[in-house]
Order: C-alpha cells, then structure tokens, then sequence
C-alpha cells in the first residue's frame, strides 16, 4: 500500500508534486481557517481591530515580515550558490594535477583562488595529452595578475571550449596577445606588464619588458574567468624565464603540441573525453602515485553534500526562529487584545457565541500572520537579489538565487504552524471576565 | 413577546466569597419600567449584569419567563441575550471604526442567519426614528448624544423582550440626556418592553413606573413611581 503510492507520487511531474506539498502543507490552516469563521460574518469587526491598532499591527506585521524574509531569503540564497559554482565549474571536466588536495585544486583551477600547488612536468603532460581517449588536454597556469585580474596561461583550444567564440577581437596568436574576460575593465588593444603573484602578495615590475596586449574578450561565462586574464601558456613560462614549452625552431609557436623537454610544468590539465565512461577511464588511469585526477563536479558534489547538512539546519534555524518570533508576536497579541478586551467583552454582554469571539480574535492573528508572510516573501525576494548581487561582485561566481518551491513550501508551514498557534490567543480571551472587562 | 422577571434568594460573591448582592426576592411585569438607584458601589450594575446572566459566582433563581437563566450554561446564557435582552452602557461603548449602521447591527454579523436581515431592517427604521440620517458615516465623528442613540438602536436591533440600561444619561449633557430619556422611554412604552435602568438621573428615574434603590447590596423598601 505504502509502496503502491510511493510509486505514484514520484510517477507525478514535479510541478505536480510541488503544487500537492504545498496544498498539504497550508491544510491545516485552510481548514482551520474554515471551521473557526464558518456561520460567521467577523471581517467587518475585524479590519475595525486592524485600523483601531494600526501602528502596532504594522510593527507586528515588520516583525514576522522581515523574520520570514530573512529565512526564506538565507535558503534560497543557498541554493543560488550552490547552482552558480555547479555552473561555474561545468565546463571543467577532469583535472589532472599533482597529488595532493583536490579540493585545493579545485578552488584554484576552477574559481582562480590563489594557491600554491606542484607542478605537473612535461613527461606526464605529454602522457595525458597523447592519451588516445583524450580530446583535450589543457595547461592552465595561473599565479602572476595585472590590476587585481588574476593572470591565466592556457591554450586557445581552452578558451574556445570555455566560452565559444568571443564576444569581440580574436584568439592570441602570440605569446605577448592576451584575451579579456568579460568583466576585466581593459579595451582592445590595452597594453600592461603583469605582475608577479596576486592579491597581498603580489610583486610588480618583476615582468617587466614583458608587455602583453589584449587582443579579444570572452563572452561571459558566470565564473570567476570573467575576472581573468588569458594568455598562452608560453607566455607564462616565458614571464618567468623558462623554456616555453616548444624546441627553439617552433619558438613562435603558440599551443599543443607541446615539447615535454622544454616543458616546464602546470599546476593543472584541464583533460577532455568526447565520451562520459572514457572520462571515468582517464579519471582511473591518472589517479596514481604521481598524478591525481578528479572531476571538479563530484569534488563540488560532496562539498554540497556537506552544504546541504548545512542546509537543513539553517532550515530548522530558520523555522525555530521564525517560530520564536511568532511566539513572540502572539504574546504580544495577547498583550494586545487586553486593549480591546471590553469590546471582545461588549460581544459576549451583547450574546456573541464564544465561537464567534473567537473567530475574530483569530481572524485578527491569522490576518497579521499572513500579511507578515507575505511581505516576508516580498522581503525575502528583495534580499536574494541584493545578497546575490554582492556575492556574484564578491566571488565572481554569477549567483542568480530566486524564491523557488523549497521557500513557498517553507512558508506554507510556517503559516500553518503559526495559525494554528493563533488559537490560543483567541482561547485565552474567552477566560477573561465578561464584567470585569466591561466596567474597564 | 413579554417576559416576567422573578428573581428569588439571589447572592452574587466576589471571587474571594465577598457578598456583593443579596436579593430575596423581586418581581417585575412585563412591560413595565423599572429604575434602580442607590450609591455607588451599593450593587446596582452588579445586579443589572446578573439580570441577564453575566455576573459570575451568583446563585439563586432568576426567572424570566419559565426560563432561570442561571440554570443555564454560558452558551445557552448568550442565545438568551441575543434573543430577549438589549444592553445599553454607560459611555455607549462602540466600535469606532465602524459605521452607525455597523455598530447597531452588530448583531447581524453573529445572530443565525435567519435573524440578520430583520436585524439590519430594524436598525434602519431605529435610526431614523432616533434621528441618525447618515447611517454609514464612522460613529468616531459622532457627538455624545449621537453615538448613545446608536447605542440604543443597537440594543433594540433584535427586537428584544428587556432593556436593561446601565447609566445611560451619564455620559451626556442635560439636553442630550433628556432627549435619550425621552427616546428610550418611549420606545420601550410603544414597544412593550421590560426596562431596567441603573440611573442617578431623577429624570430618568421620575419616567419610571418603578424605583428600586439598593443599599450595601441589599433592596431598600420600594419608593416608587406608582
């Protein structure tokens, strides 16, 4: 039985399984919602009640508003980062590298961040790139920058297979030609001298006679690459008085083939299979005593994996807080309805059923409870952009977090959970005295 | 429909066993118009209020018709007020926010349904009657005078057997107070009601067949009207 409408529900379009959850979820409070107001007309006493305390329902409402905002905003938040660095790194299939952290590798292959790594040497680029699987292979060399962009040697056939054809100019042909990445602030034909390492550590004038000019931009790719610069590999090596990668009669030469006696290491290869299991094949062929291969996406993977731990809790965190702010607010409208305690006490003197003081008392909650959840998701949507904004300028990892499904259905729950709640409220004000209340 | 009142052996406490009122027995006619006095604190309001079943911790039989209301539960207490009893407080005790037609037919909005439209009908015609010609202007730009006069629409919107008002000339100054005293004595004669006035008001309490003055929680020997 049990299995019979597992299979059922996951035989169901995920829309289909979203729009249930989410009807599900808000059931409690639509049906509590019908039995408390059913027979009764309370709206008109209510929005009296609203309008008679407007300022402090207006606070009331903030309150929940920005709780909920902050909730809903943190998860999607979340999610927006984990899809921008899965996309940032799609186009990284395999990387080969020195053994050591892959996770290190990763940030400084993939996101460009400073590190030190060994070098691969030319006998093994040589290998990999000779490879009869291989269809790409690769050198990314980085660690020298030029006005904050970090520097990037590789091969046009990266650049092409990284963005496409370029939004403007063309491919290096020369290993003193550069290619911008679409957010570098430098126009065709900009000349520089790179500097030495990035970021604190960086030495200028230590290339110096080794002028670059930028020849071409990339079309953006959502990755920190869009902050790069790209040169050929020789470039590099020549920057730093090495052999650059070719005999001295191909000296002018610019990519692959590559000498392996005049190649003087990469910290990484950017490998490349037409076919999925062949990657799986060069993944095990290279992970051995000297090399270390990995797919950029599964390492990525367990750091989701680890993310999404993260996730349910600050989805927990989130609920508790935005339930202890609930709890606080209907404390407050307890407070609050000891104000008009004698007009809820005129209705009973008058012969209003219990049921119907009640009804718009809670009619009274639940309208705060959903106005705040609704400005909550307003809030929340006007969060995202803002914080994905400052994330996207800060990682350079293009975050285009929204409001999806997992915050609706959040929502929802809390909705219900806190209408609920509002029971009591409308409860305790039955307990009060009629008379008392009414001679104020 | 005309409601008797026999009241007998009756003892309302404190919630600390205090006795607030103690009557041995009271009848009232139907229809008849009937003022209590006394001093402040004597008991007067506490008395009101256990008329129609509000007052906690009272004990005794309080008999309108064949109904003793305090033999009722809380819930069946209400139906009997909604149905048979129209309440008018001393500072008129409205929802400012609401109309006078909303005020006075709050009653519509949790009598059965069967009751709204009369409700509203009859809130109507009280209204023009007392002289309120914008109905669906907010009662919060109302004089005294006014808003006490939609008070007594409202307590008469369901058409009920007994007025029981507590102060009601209190709030109002001496031309307000005696054109409410009018209006509601003469609603009350022209409709047969049975009203009960808590007043200080010797006007008030001259227009009424009957004074009952309570002492320290106790009725005095009858200096009436008759």
């Amino acid at each position: 039985m049990i299995e019979g409408l597992t299979d059922y529900w996951q035989s169901l379009p995920v829309l289909t399984q979203d729009l249930l959850r989410l009807a599900l979820l808000l059931l409690p409070a639509i049906v509590t919602g019908l039995a408390v107001v059913s027979g009764y007309r309370p709206f008109s006493l209510v929005g009296a009640l609203l309008w008679r305390f407007r300022w402090t329902n207006v606070m009331f409402v903030l309150l929940i508003g920005v709780s909920v905002g902050i909730g809903v905003g943190l998860l999607a938040q979340e999610r927006g980062l984990r899809r921008g660095t899965a996309k940032a790194a799609e186009k990284f299939d395999l990387i080969v590298a020195a053994p050591g952290s892959e996770i290190t590798m990763l940030f400084a292959a993939v996101y460009l961040q400073p590190s030190d790594v060994p070098l691969l040497g030319g006998g093994i680029y040589h290998e990999i790139a000779t490879n009869k699987r291989v269809s790409l292979a690769a050198p990314i060399a980085f660690g020298d920058s030029y006005a904050g962009a970090p520097i990037v040697g590789t091969t046009p056939q990266f650049i092409q297979h990284l963005t496409g054809d370029l939004a403007e100019g063309r491919l290096f042909a020369a290993s003193h030609e550069a290619i911008a990445g679409s957010k570098v602030d430098l126009p065709l034909g900009t000349t520089y001298t790179p500097d030495h390492g990035i970021g604190d550590a960086v030495e200028e004038n230590a290339h110096e006679g080794h002028e670059s000019t930028i020849v071409g931009r990339m079309k953006p790719t959502g990755s920190p690459w869009d902050k790069a610069i790209l040169v050929p590999v020789e470039a590099v090596w020549e920057v730093h008085g090495l052999a650059n990668g070719h005999t001295p009669e191909r000296i002018d030469q610019i990519g692959p083939p590559f000498d392996p006696d005049y190649f003087p290491g990469t910290p990484a290869v950017l490998v490349r299979a037409e076919a999925l299991w062949e990657n799986y094949a060069l993944r095990s062929e290279f992970t051995r005593s000297d090399t270390m291969a990995f797919f950029p996406g599964a390492v990525l993977s367990r750091l989701h994996g680890l993310m999404g731990d993260i996730r349910q809790i600050m989805s927990m965190m989130a609920v508790i807080t935005q339930v202890l702010v609930t709890a606080g607010v209907l404390t407050g409208l307890v407070v609050l309805t000891r104000l008009f305690a004698r007009r809820l006490a005129l209705l009973r003197a008058l012969g209003a059923p219990r049921r119907f003081v009640f009804s718009v008392v809670w009619s009274y909650a639940a309208t705060l409870i959903l106005s705040g959840s609704l400005l909550g998701l307003a809030v929340g949507w006007v969060s995202v952009k803002i914080i994905s904004d400052i994330v996207s300028a800060r990682t350079d990892i293009l975050v285009t977090a929204s409001l999806g499904w997992p915050e609706f259905h959040l929502l929802a729950g809390f909705v219900s959970l806190t209408i609920l709640l509002a029971l009591l409220p409308a409860a305790l004000i039955l307990r009060r005295p009629v008379v008392t209340d009414l001679r104020g | 429909m005309t409601l008797p009142l026999t009241l007998r052996n009756l003892t309302v406490r404190a919630s600390n066993g205090r006795v607030l009122l103690n009557v041995d027995d009271l009848e009232i006619r139907p229809g008849e118009a009937v003022g209590i006095r006394g001093p402040s604190g004597a008991g007067k309001s506490t008395l009101l209020y256990a008329l129609c079943g509000l007052q906690p911790n009272s004990t005794g039989e309080i008999r309108w018709g064949e109904t003793d209301i305090l033999s009722l539960g809380e819930g069946q207490r209400a139906k009997f007020r909604r149905e048979n009893v129209g309440i008018i407080f001393q500072d008129f005790l409205l929802f400012e926010e609401l109309t006078a037609l909303g005020n006075a037919a709050l009653a519509a909005a949790f009598g059965e349904k069967k009751r709204r439209r009369p409700i509203r009908a009859n809130v109507e015609r009280m209204l023009g009657h007392l002289g309120i010609e914008d109905m669906t202007r907010s009662v919060d730009s109302f004089s005294g005078g006014e808003r006490q006069r939609v008070a007594i629409a409202r307590a008469l919107a369901g058409d009920p057997a007994i007025i029981l008002a507590d102060e009601p000339t209190a709030s109002l100054d001496r031309e307000a107070a005696d054109r409410l005293i009018s209006d509601l004595t003469d609603l009350a004669r022209e409709e047969n009601k049975t009203f009960i006035a808590v007043s200080h008001d010797l006007k008030l309490l001259d227009r009424m067949d009957r004074v009952i003055e309570i002492i320290d929680g106790r009725l005095a020997p009858e200096a009436g009207n008759d």
